[in-house]
């Protein structure tokens, strides 16, 4: 077994590890703390991390797929595409609809079961290690609603209670999560009295409140208006370079994608046909924005 | 395994109970429905019971004989009102008594009292104005042939008397004195049949409903409860947290189980008012003393009850949940839950109005195969005492719930919670299809 241990800080920090190791395995173990000595966290500020107790497994990547297929039926909605999502960046699925997206988002969140190939979660299989990947990961559905006779507080405290029993964390995560959806005093109303954005406020914030290693967000600003897009995208930009987070998401706005991933790859038919950072397709494709790669790339130009 | 139970189960109550529909469906209307009802009734009967004290007929004498003259004696010393009419004719005596508001008219016809005084049969001609079709009304219209009757007895045991001076008109009238008693578990018991029959009603009326409500109720909320997570889209989010997926099943199963309960319990008391509000008014002597005769339920029997009665609840539920399953919304799960309820009405009009056992061979091996029987048998134990049926129920209910609960928790643990549908769109295509080739 393999465990990768997050310290934030030095003192306050070990509790916070604790938490989070707590969330991370239950089975036997052996840990041994390392505070970071200042150099290192002046050398790199991002990447807060102290990894241990790694024995053999591949820690590289947050996601690892290979060669998965899912068919439905006769519709085969996966055919076989291999990628890889490294740890702390964001790395963005974009395509038409029916492309395959939001099945690799299934797969990866242990949603759906692949028909053939194989899908890690650092290291861990999405099929055999199924509950060992949901602690791992915090998923955002693309058409998600919440609880609608809970209200906006008690959902965030209903999701929160299942990765921290502490209260004062507990506080703390809902604090978090009433910031990043801006929701405020709203929080005390019943959802089913919030408007479409205002629910996906709420969704975004609680897919990001409880710092997942990975975040699995299937089209996160859907239904929002331009100004709260803008803020979801910078809460997730925040989310990734200070908390540690991964972020897997797929959207088919792909001004949206080129702004906000290190690497994308774009999908059609359940092919990935093209893989890099926007920056590079662009200039491989020798085009000036990422709609028009596509366009090429699945031979529209 | 059960980290979390608790969460979800809160959630779920939480849920449930917050819903208005469930609200005032499973819990305000129950509560409400039966004390309303028990009000209307108890309204109904105060006023049959007032009509009868104040009854007012009309009396149009074309005898004016001595017995004719006793009849009226007798009724005026009765509290009944008599408006005499002779100076009217017929038709206007009618006329008049619709307009004033009477109960009727009685005919005393010309010889009357003659006919009776020399032993010859005479008649009463009685008019009751219908006004509807309520409980008051019949009440106040059979009042008047009740004391007419009991003027005629009165009459035949003068009758008697005179006849045989020597005599007890009652040896003459009814020489068979008959005692009834009841035999209970092989004893004999000083209690007569009906009355026990009247006092044992609410067990063995109550209970058969009271289960089947409590079972529908459940099956309902479990259906709602897994049916609502797809049709709000929470179920993704909620297969992806770090609980396992038997947890979200228990959750469910112990969410909709407490909500099942507060209903039922809102549902007994209602019934149980309402109940009273009749018992209230019959005599005395039908309350009969059920632990003196050994009918009480006895600890083991309440245990045997309680147990049938969990194992039934967690089965249906169990039931539900796989069912709903292949529902899209919380419409479709109740419709594909609805038929079940022939499970348990079926059992319970039979337990009700029939002994099980007695009925043919294959339609009691129907009976006996539908879990939800089984309960309904247990709650007899306490007057039979027959606990080794109520133990066999328990444990084909046990084999019953282990296999439907691992069907359930198999859909539940894997993808098929999200892709199962029942597609009977493609099902019929397929057909004329194959019809076609």
């Amino acid at each position: 077994m393999s465990y990768l241990i997050q310290v934030y800080g030095e003192t306050e920090g070990n509790k916070e590890a604790e938490e989070r190791f707590e969330h991370v395995g239950n089975g036997d173990y052996s840990l041994s703390f390392l505070s970071l000595n200042s150099a290192q966290r002046h050398a790199n500020k991002h990447v807060r991390s102290v990894l241990f107790a790694n024995r053999g497994l591949s820690m590289e990547f947050a996601v690892e797929a290979k060669n998965v297929v899912k068919d439905f039926g006769e519709i085969r909605a996966l055919d076989g595409p291999s990628f890889n999502v490294r740890q702390g960046e964001i790395y963005g699925l974009i395509g038409p609809n029916g492309a395959g997206k939001t099945t690799a988002l299934r797969v990866t969140s242990t949603l759906l079961l692949p028909t053939s190939g194989t899908v890690k979660v650092f290291g861990r299989d999405v099929v055999d290690e199924a509950l060992e990947v949901r602690r791992l990961i915090s998923y955002l559905p693309e058409e998600a609603g919440a609880y609608k006779n809970l209200s906006g507080h008690e959902y965030l405290e209903f999701m929160t209670k299942f990765t921290t029993r502490n209260k004062e964390n507990l506080k703390e995560t809902v604090a978090i999560a009433a910031k990043i959806s801006g929701l405020e005093e709203r929080l005390r109303d019943k959802v089913k009295t919030y408007s479409k954005g205002m629910k996906r406020r709420l969704l975004v914030a609680r897919a990001l409140m409880t710092k997942p290693k990975l975040a699995v967000l299937d089209e996160p600003t859907s239904g929002l208006d331009v100004l709260h897009s803008v803020h979801v995208r910078r809460i997730i930009k925040q989310y990734v370079e200070k908390q540690g987070v991964t972020v897997f998401l797929s959207s088919h706005n792909m001004l949206e994608v080129e702004h906000l991933c290190d690497r994308v790859a774009l999908i059609n038919k359940g092919k990935i046909v093209a893989e890099d950072s926007p920056a590079a397709l662009k200039k491989k494709a020798n085009v000036s924005n990422l709609e028009e790669v596509f366009a090429k790339v699945v031979g529209l130009v | 395994m059960f980290r979390g139970l608790s969460n979800v189960i809160i959630k779920e109550v939480k849920e449930l109970i917050r819903d208005p529909k469930i609200l005032l469906g499973i819990i305000l209307v129950p509560a409400l429905m039966f004390p309303i009802m028990g009000l209307a009734v108890q309204t109904a009967m105060q006023t049959a019971e007032e009509s009868m004290r104040s009854i007012s007929i009309a009396v149009m004498n074309l005898d004016n004989g001595p017995v004719a003259e006793n009849l009226t004696n007798f009724l005026t010393t009765l509290n009944v009102k008599i408006v005499e009419v002779n100076n009217l004719n017929f038709s206007e005596a009618v006329s008049y008594v619709q307009q004033s508001n009477l109960t009727g008219l009685v005919v005393i016809p010309f010889g009357f009292s003659y006919n009776i005084t020399e032993g010859l049969k005479t008649e009463l001609n009685v008019y009751t104005v219908f006004r509807g079709g309520g409980i008051a009304e019949s009440t106040s219209s059979s009042t008047i042939s009740v004391l007419l009757k009991t003027f005629e007895e009165g009459l035949v045991f003068q009758k008697v008397h005179e006849k045989f001076p020597e005599e007890d008109p009652e040896t003459i009238l009814n020489p068979i004195g008959m005692v009834e008693r009841t035999i209970i578990k092989g004893n004999s018991v000083n209690i007569h049949p009906s009355a026990l029959f009247g006092a044992m009603i609410s067990q063995s009326l109550g209970m058969p409903i009271g289960i089947m409500m409590l079972l529908i109720f459940a099956m309902q909320l479990a259906a709602t409860s897994v049916a609502s997570e797809k049709e709000e889209k929470t179920l993704e989010t909620l297969l992806t947290l770090p609980i396992s997926r038997f947890t979200i099943l228990a959750g469910k199963m112990t969410g909709s189980i407490i909500v099942a309960v507060v209903g039922a319990v809102a549902y007994i008391l209602g019934a149980i008012y309402y109940m009273s509000s009749f018992m209230g008014m019959m005599p005395a002597e039908i309350g009969v003393d059920l632990a003196a005769i050994g009918l009480a339920p006895t600890p083991i029997s309440l245990l045997l009850l309680g147990a049938s009665l969990f194992m039934s609840l967690i089965s249906a539920l169990a039931l539900a949940i796989s069912l709903s399953v292949f529902a899209e919304d919380v419409r479709g799960a109740q419709s594909l839950v609805g038929p079940l309820t022939m499970l348990f009405v079926f059992p319970m009009l039979f337990t009700m109005l029939t002994d099980i056992h007695a009925l043919p061979f294959p339609l009691m091996i129907v009976l006996l195969a539908i879990p939800f029987t089984h309960p309904m048998l247990a709650s007899n134990v306490a007057f039979t005492g027959d606990y080794l049926t109520a133990v066999i129920g328990i444990v084909y209910m046990a084999v019953f719930t282990i296999i439907v609960l691992y069907i359930a928790a198999r859909i539940f643990g894997t993808e098929k919670i999200l892709t199962a549908k029942l597609k009977f769109g493609k099902l019929r295509l397929r057909k004329r299809q194959k019809d076609q080739t």
